[in-house]
């Protein structure tokens, strides 16, 4: 028994690495889940940002993906220990309002990026404008197939903004192209391999495919996959500019990513709190210009995120 | 040596009858609502997605065919996979991604194993939290980043075609037989039925429950392992959240193809049928292009109306 | 009928369980290492955030004392907190809603109970489907999207408080004390210990089992029913995947409290004290802003070693 608690005690001690305080202000960054790449690249930006600012980042993310209570709940234990400021990423942006509204009550400024809530005050909110990163993205595919053809649009998760405003935009640009058809739009959950077994099955309905419209780059991945398997050819874009996404941009395997920049939120997100506790201005909003990622501008996103500089403020809003 | 109780042979019977005449009617009937359901591509894809859903499946009946359970299937895939595809990649050899593939799921049945039987921990609840364990190495090792791009030889895993059939069919194959013949032929198999029979009366007979336990709960890894590699070879990438869904289909086909939860009763053959229709169902409401809203509710149902058939089928073999 | 204090006693044996000793560890060094953590505000947070699971952990202990397992809960928390909001909204009011909620709950534990009472279906198999059912359920009302435009009266219900005491904790503790009237002061409740372990006898004293174990169900969804309130209250909304894989972490608190899945001897502080100490680890890794991937694997280590002392101490 008491080898148990000596040895719990020693476990539990080596996990403070993350807890170690510092001088400057605290900033807490809550992100959705620890998988999406996305995420992740935000959770850098924040970092990179803090460090040329000289403040200290935490991360709360919820140890169930996407878990609305669990994101509540850091919420709320989170307000206990008064961090100066918050970057927030809703899980939901709708259900996680009161979140929002207890972050306001206990006066702790906070920062809202990727999907704009429906409610709360904030500071600003740092996001792209998914709708016309859509439009840009599939203008581009449309354009690759000589404005007629097939096509199939892959969805991501129902209910989240992101996917709504970008599919959106996707049915807009095709209405742009009267040649063009709209074979199936179905989701995939913004899964690779749901994408690779949707795609699959579709590819049986649909004998000639010459475009594949999908919403995130791991399902625009998935379709390639499932293309190649079946020794057919279709152009395909996606959204995210990833890593991945851009050695498929060489490649040539993949058209063109819209460029959905976690990181660049992350940084901005970051200076803005960092920005308002020092009572310097900050803008009300700012929605990153769309940029469609091709063969042609492949190079300044070959850098991986970690070896990226953070823009300042001023040069993203003078953009 | 331990036989099976004969009486359980009509029943057995009447279970397989059932459910392959389920799976004809499943094809008969999209094949109706469906003109592209019988093409050779789409039959490939059938038999492609049921050989993953089937190989996460089979280690998991053994396990099941001892009264107990693996919730870690799900989280053991995502670990295997995610070290697996670093193999690959740093070391550039997909002979190496095997065997870390199968090592590290082998490694994670035996932890499961050992906790169940050295340390006494039910089944539900030593899974349960091996399968958070899991979550939280694989997350930290993967650092929200991906891992893409493998060799071809290594992706004719998945993707590739022998003698015109898709290479995961044959891994099926190879491991319906192999299972089969280990449950049925050898002495090994009549024990782990014996264990989930009557575990008591099994250790009565001198089997060494604890040693075949651990085996099972090894042989269930594995087999998670050796799915990941295919998930790998398909999706050709890794990414953190690779097994979070894959748990509960792998049960269900289990549990659809006939084998009971209270141990001693069921076969591999019967998980590939479960396994086989549950993916035609999914295959249907893709083709026919039906909300993907009702996939959870019509498996659901598929589920209850597998195990009520067995009930009554029961009662004829009684 | 003599009440079932026999059932008791192994747990009152001056053997300290293991749920208590890792819940006594645990709040002992989080106190320790974190100014915030033994706060009044913060001690409220957990019990608060406690509830929703403490109230399916309850009726879970006593399915998992009859040898079965209900795998439908989360799924049929969250749609019928979709029904409450969606009859508050058609209706404008909330007590229906709120009993159109109980109505959900309580039919599909009514299914539950039938199938496997009557056609002999396996609890697990069964609450595996009708968590499909209501799940599938969940998302073809909403569409994936969250129900909005509750009124705040609702609202109040989760963040409201008498005396001091959060309103949420003090429905947790009718609950239990609810629960623990009907487990060990009711017929039922001796029904309910018998059939662990000794259905036979049950039989034979021409109990009806059918209808403890409907019985049981029905308290599960009942009680899930219940639960959809809070939750609606806490989010202010309902959402398809709000309640999704909770009844893990109910049977996992469960079992971690010291409800054996196969003897059938139940123990409903236990379930209690499993539930806080879940929700105390949580709290303290939050605080101590443990990495994310940390937390993940303290919540496994948490329920292996729990079970892991249980087992120390049990009868070999």
């Amino acid at each position: 028994m008491k080898h148990l608690l000596i040895s719990a005690t020693a476990v539990l001690t080596m996990l403070f690495s993350g807890a170690a305080l510092a001088d400057g202000e605290t900033i807490a960054v809550f992100t959705k889940n620890q998988t999406n790449p996305y995420f992740q690249a935000v959770r850098v930006g924040s970092e990179t940002a803090a460090k040329s600012l000289g403040v200290k980042v935490i991360q709360y993310i919820p140890t169930k993906p996407d878990s609305i209570p669990e994101q509540l709940s850091q919420v709320e234990d989170v307000i206990v220990k008064k961090p100066d400021a918050i970057v927030f990423i809703p899980v939901d942006y709708k259900a996680m309002v009161p979140a929002v509204e207890k972050i306001n009550a206990a006066g702790i400024p906070v920062v809202n990026i990727t999907d704009r809530s429906a409610a709360g005050k904030f500071v600003a909110f740092v996001g792209a404008d998914d709708y016309s990163i859509g439009l840009a993205t599939a203008r581009a595919l449309l354009k690759a197939i000589g404005g007629k053809g097939n096509v199939i649009i892959l969805e991501g998760v129902k209910g989240s903004l992101t996917n709504t405003d970008r599919v959106r935009g996707f049915n807009d640009a095709l209405k742009e192209s009267p040649n063009v058809k709209l074979l199936a739009s179905q989701p995939a959950n913004y899964q690779r391999l749901q994408a690779l077994q949707v795609m699959e099955n579709l590819m049986q309905s649909f004998p000639s495919i010459d475009g594949v419209l999908a919403a995130n780059d791991p399902m625009a991945v998935g379709a390639i996959e499932a293309l190649e398997g079946a020794n057919r050819k279709a152009r395909v874009i996606g959204i995210n500019g990833s890593k991945e996404a851009v050695e498929l941009i060489k490649a040539g395997k993949l058209l063109a990513s819209g460029d959905f920049n976690g990181f660049i939120q992350g940084c901005v997100g970051t200076e803005i709190a960092v920005r308002s506790l020092r009572k310097q201005p900050t803008p009300n909003e700012v929605i990153l210009k769309p940029i469609v990622i091709d063969s042609t501008n492949l190079t300044p996103y070959e850098t991986p995120v970690e070896q990226r500089a953070c823009p300042t403020l001023e040069q993203i809003v003078s953009n | 040596m331990l036989a099976r109780p004969r009486l359980a042979l009509s029943r057995d019977v009447a279970q397989a009858a059932y459910r392959l005449l389920a799976a004809a009617l499943l094809c008969a009937m999209l094949a109706m609502l469906s003109d592209v359901f019988l093409t050779t591509s789409n039959i490939f894809n059938v038999l492609r997605q049921t050989s993953l859903l089937f190989l996460m499946a089979s280690g998991l009946t053994l396990v099941i065919l001892t009264a107990g359970l693996d919730l870690s299937v799900g989280a053991n895939i995502g670990l295997s996979a995610c070290l697996a595809a670093t193999a690959i990649k740093g070391a550039d050899s997909p002979m190496l991604g095997v065997a870390t593939g199968i090592g590290c799921g082998a490694l994670i049945g035996l932890a499961n194993g050992i906790l169940v039987t050295a340390l006494r921990i039910p089944s539900f609840i030593a899974t349960y939290g091996v399968m958070w364990m899991l979550a939280g190495m694989t997350y930290y090792y993967m650092a929200g980043d991906t891992i893409h791009g493998f060799p071809p030889g290594f992706r004719q895993l998945g993707s590739g075609y022998l003698l015109g059939v898709p290479m995961p069919v044959y891994v099926m194959l190879v491991f319906l037989l192999i299972g089969t013949l280990f449950a049925q032929r050898t002495t090994w198999g009549q024990q782990i039925y014996a264990i989930g029979a009557n575990p008591v009366a099994a250790r009565l007979s001198g089997v060494p429950v604890e040693r075949r336990l651990i085996l099972v709960y090894t042989v269930s890894g594995a087999m998670a392992g050796l799915a990941s590699l295919i998930v790998l070879a398909r999706i050709n990438s890794a990414q953190g959240d690779i097994g979070e869904d894959l748990t509960l289909p792998a049960i269900a086909a289990v549990l659809v193809g006939g084998t009971s939860l209270f141990g001693g009763y069921g076969t591999v053959a019967g998980t590939l049928i479960g396994a086989l229709i549950l993916t035609l169902v999914l295959n249907g409401m893709n083709l026919l292009q039906i909300n993907s809203s009702w996939q959870p509710l019509v498996t659901g149902v598929i589920i209850l109306l597998a195990v009520w058939i067995d009930n009554r089928t029961r009662r004829i073999g009684e | 009928m003599s009440m079932p204090s026999l059932a008791q006693l192994p747990m009152s044996v001056a053997r300290v369980p293991g749920v208590a000793i890792v819940l006594v560890v645990l709040s002992a060094i989080f106190a320790l290492t974190s100014p915030g953590f033994a706060s009044p505000a913060n001690i409220a947070n957990i019990l608060t955030q406690s509830t929703i699971l403490l109230l399916l952990a309850l009726p879970m202990t006593v399915i998992i004392m009859t040898e079965g397992l209900d795998l439908s809960m989360g799924a049929v928390l969250t749609f019928a907190s979709i029904v409450l909001a969606i009859t508050v909204l058609a209706s404008g009011s909330p007590v229906l809603g709120f009993f159109a909620a109980l109505a959900v709950g309580s039919c599909f534990g009514l299914a539950n109970g039938l199938l496997i009472a009557v056609l002999d279906i396996p609890p697990f198999i069964t609450t595996l489907g009708t968590l499909g059912v209501a799940q599938g359920l969940s998302l073809l009302a909403t569409d994936g999207q969250s129900v909005v435009g509750i009124p705040r009266s609702i609202e109040n219900i989760y963040s409201g408080a008498l005396a001091g005491i959060p309103l949420p904790v003090i429905i947790a503790a009718i609950a239990y004390c609810g629960t623990h009237a009907l487990l060990y002061h009711t017929r039922f409740g001796t029904y309910v210990f018998a059939l662990g372990g000794n259905r036979e006898a049950l039989k034979m004293a021409g109990i009806s089992v059918r209808g403890v174990l409907i019985r049981a169900y029905v308290l599960g969804g009942l009680m899930a029913g219940f639960a959809a309130l809070l939750m609606t209250a806490r989010l202010n909304s309902a959402h398809p995947t709000a309640g999704i894989g909770m009844e893990f972490d109910a049977i996992a608190a469960v079992a971690v409290g010291g409800t054996s899945f196969e003897r059938g001897n139940g123990w409903l502080l236990g379930t209690l004290l499993g539930v806080v100490a879940v929700g105390v680890l949580r709290n303290g890794l939050n605080l101590l802003a443990v990495r994310s991937s940390a937390q993940v694997a303290c919540i496994g280590a948490l329920v292996i070693i729990a079970l892991f002392i249980d087992g120390l101490r049990a009868e070999p």
